[in-house]
This record gives C-alpha cells, structure tokens and sequence, in this order.
C-alpha cells in the first residue's frame, strides 16, 4: 500500500430501502491522479462521490482518506470538494460571497484575504467580471464555474465532480470542461463521473466503468475506450458512439 | 421561529411539542383562547392583569401560525442547497443560519405578512377581557353619544389606514427579499 493513495474505498454497500445500490466498491486514487467514473445513468456513480463525502450515508464497507476512516474525522469535507450536477450555488448571494463564505464561516479566515483569493479564482476560471452578480443573472456554464471556484477557495486535497455537464447546453459543456482539464494539469486530484468520453479519454489517468452497482473493469483510457475486454463495457461504448 | 425550528427537528420529543402547540392554537377560536388566559387563568392562581393576557393570547395565537408559514419558507428551499452547504463544511446551525433562512424569507413574507394584518385586526377581540384598545373606545364614546354608525366607521378606517400602513412596509420587504433575482 503506498503513501500516495489519498482515497481508498474497501468493499463499499449501499442500499435504497430493497435495492442494492453499491455492491462492493473497492477503489483508491492517488495523490494528483485524474479517475474518471463512467457507465449508464443507475449505476451507481453518483451514489459513490456521495458516499465520499458523506453526504449519503453507506450500508457497510470504509472509505479511507489519508487512512482516516471518513466516519471517525470531522476534516473529510473540508478537504475534499464538491462540484453537483446542478450547480447548488447559493442563490440570494453573489458571486463573490459564494465563493468566500465557506473559508470565512467554516474556515474563520479574515474577509478581506479571502475576497483576494477568490478574485485570483475566478480569473482562473475565467469570469472575474461575474464577482458581483447574484447567480440568477449566470448561464449554465458560468454557474459551474463558480462552483468550481467556490469549492477550490476551501483548498481541497480532492476534488469530487458528479456529472459538472450535464445540466448545461451542449455549447457550454466546452467551458466548464477546460476548467477541469486546467486543474488536471495543475496536479488536482480529482474523481470525476461523466458522460463526456472524449474528455475522459483526454484527461483522466485511469478510467473506471461502472455497471449495476459493481466496478466491471478499469484501465487507462486506452485500454478501456480501444481494447475494452467485458461485453458490458463493449456493449455501452457502442450504445453511447 | 422556535415551533418551526422544532417541528422540523430531528428531536421526536420537540416536534411532538411543537405539533401539539400548532393544532391545538389552530383547532379552537382566539376568543375562547383569550377568555381562557383571562377568566381561567386566575382560577388556578394565576392573576393576569387584561394587557398581559392580551399580549399572551395574541403572541401565542400568531405564533403558531407564523411557525407554519416559517417551516414551509424553509421546506421550499431547494435540498441542493443544503447538499453544497454540507458538502463546503458547514455545519447543520450555520447551514440554517447563512444559507437555508435567508432563503427561505424570502416565501416566507407574504404569509407570515398575512398573519400580521390578522393579527391588527384580530386585536379588537381583546376589548372582550375589558382592555381599552381601539374598538373598545369607539364603544364607549358611543355609549355617551348614542352615534354607532359614525364611530364605528371611523374605528373601521383607523384599522383599515393601519393594515394599509402595515401592507406598504411588507411591499418593500418584499422587494428588498428579491434583489437576487
């Protein structure tokens, strides 16, 4: 076992009242590595970053981060980011302050270094002129950005995305896309669930495929996009070309 | 705001509470409420002078309906919001506090707005445990000068100019709730 491993999921269950939703994850990502989620909408994926963060209690299994067990520390969310499918900004504050109220009230840092943080984030993503808008006023894909900003003003160890594109219209999926390539290359350890296969195949150092609750293969990304060895991952990369 | 608060409480013991005080203030008439204050009180060795009772009876009966229109302000704010606050660190006081009430006054005003203007006019119930407000002065002077109609009427416009005053000011609350839209 090395040091590296930031984030290790031992033989994770969940279940919704009857179903079964996770049946035995076992998964670690390293420190800077890119892990990329895909596979069919109910399979699972999603219900696993939130069980990372502990925002969807598990049935039975541990998930370790820095070897802590996430039940027994209060630190996991504060260190590891959130980025939702529907963005979850906080809609009666601005830009800015949905990016600095987390550092002040959580983290109690002095206001005026946070607002300078979060100005240097937002010309990292791109939309410095949005500081004082109030979400209403965003496209989709602005939205996502300052999501991701908000989340990156904690200054996380990893960083968890569900599905960051798919609420947006498909010309602004290229925007939010390159946020995320650019904290790649910057080292950012991040878990990533998507539909966007070519950007999984750009971006992501390993690629899991998840079907029914189990992870059925993994891999670099080419080995699972061009030789894919399980008839489920054969069968949903041709359903989805 | 307390009766809200517990009555979406994960505490049993709390929201039972708070679900007895919101039925049982719904389910029986101000009136009876206040005559019980006033009359029953003092038989159990309680003696509440009528201003007193009058607070008491009017404070409890609008709580418990301003405690509905508070919890369904928050249930109407988006379960997302709470998702991104847990997910940022939060915790479950300042989530409430920073991101879900701010929010959540917003749906909040029209109906706890409606209940004040109730409760202005409500308050001529309490000239019936001999409090001198406004329509209990309004009695008076007409038992001097024999002129219903007339005091009446101007009792009716000094309540109508008040809940016109009262209406405005929730105007401007409401506005100002909206800015972020």
């Amino acid at each position: 076992m090395s040091g590296n491993e930031i984030i290790k999921i031992k033989d994770l269950r969940k279940s919704f009242g009857e179903t079964e939703v996770l049946k035995g994850i076992n998964l670690s990502v390293s420190k800077g590595e890119v892990v990329v989620i895909i596979g069919g909408s109910g399979s699972g994926k999603s219900t696993l970053l939130r069980c990372i963060n502990r925002l969807e209690p598990f049935t039975s299994g541990s998930i370790f981060y820095n070897q802590q067990d996430i039940l027994q520390t209060e630190m996991v969310r504060n260190e590891i980011g959130m980025v939702f499918q529907q963005f979850n900004l906080f809609k009666h504050k601005t830009v800015l302050e949905n990016i600095t109220l987390a550092p002040i009230h959580v983290l109690k840092r002095i206001k005026e270094e946070t607002v300078k943080e979060a100005m240097e984030l937002l010309k990292k993503v791109g939309i410095e002129e949005k500081a004082d808008v109030y979400p209403s006023k965003l496209s989709g894909g602005q939205s996502q950005r300052v999501a991701i900003a908000r989340a990156l003003a904690m200054k996380p160890q990893v960083m968890l995305f569900d599905e960051p594109t798919s609420a947006l219209d498909p010309v602004l999926v290229g925007e939010v896309l390159w946020v995320i390539k650019k904290l790649a290359e910057e080292g950012m350890t991040m878990v990533v669930v998507t539909h966007e296969m070519g950007f999984a195949r750009e971006v992501a150092d390993r690629v899991v495929f998840f079907d029914n609750g189990i992870i059925v293969e993994e891999g670099k990304p080419q080995e699972i996009f061009n030789a894919p060895k399980s008839e489920r991952l054969k069968q949903f990369l041709r359903r989805i070309s | 705001m307390l009766a809200a608060l517990s009555k979406l409480s994960k505490v049993k013991i709390l929201r039972w509470l708070a679900n007895q005080y919101i039925d049982i203030i719904r389910g029986t008439p101000l009136l009876v409420q206040l005559f019980i204050i006033y009359y029953g009180l003092p038989q159990i060795g309680i003696i509440i002078n009528p201003f007193a009772s009058a607070i008491l009876g009017l404070s409890i009966n609008t709580g418990a309906y301003v405690a509905e229109a508070i919890r369904s302000g928050i249930l109407a704010v988006d379960q997302g919001q709470r998702e991104a606050a847990a997910a940022l660190g939060f915790s479950s006081a300042q989530t409430m506090r920073l991101i879900i009430l701010p929010q959540a006054l917003k749906t909040m005003i029209p109906p706890v707005g409606n209940q004040f203007l109730l409760l202005i006019k409500d308050s001529s119930l309490v000239s019936t445990i001999t409090l001198v407000e406004l329509t209990r002065t309004a009695q008076r002077i007409i038992s001097t000068t024999y002129k219903p109609i007339e005091l009446y009427i101007a009792a009716a416009v000094i309540y109508y100019i008040i809940s016109l005053l009262a209406t405005k000011l929730l105007n401007i609350l409401e506005k100002k709730a909206r800015v972020s839209e």
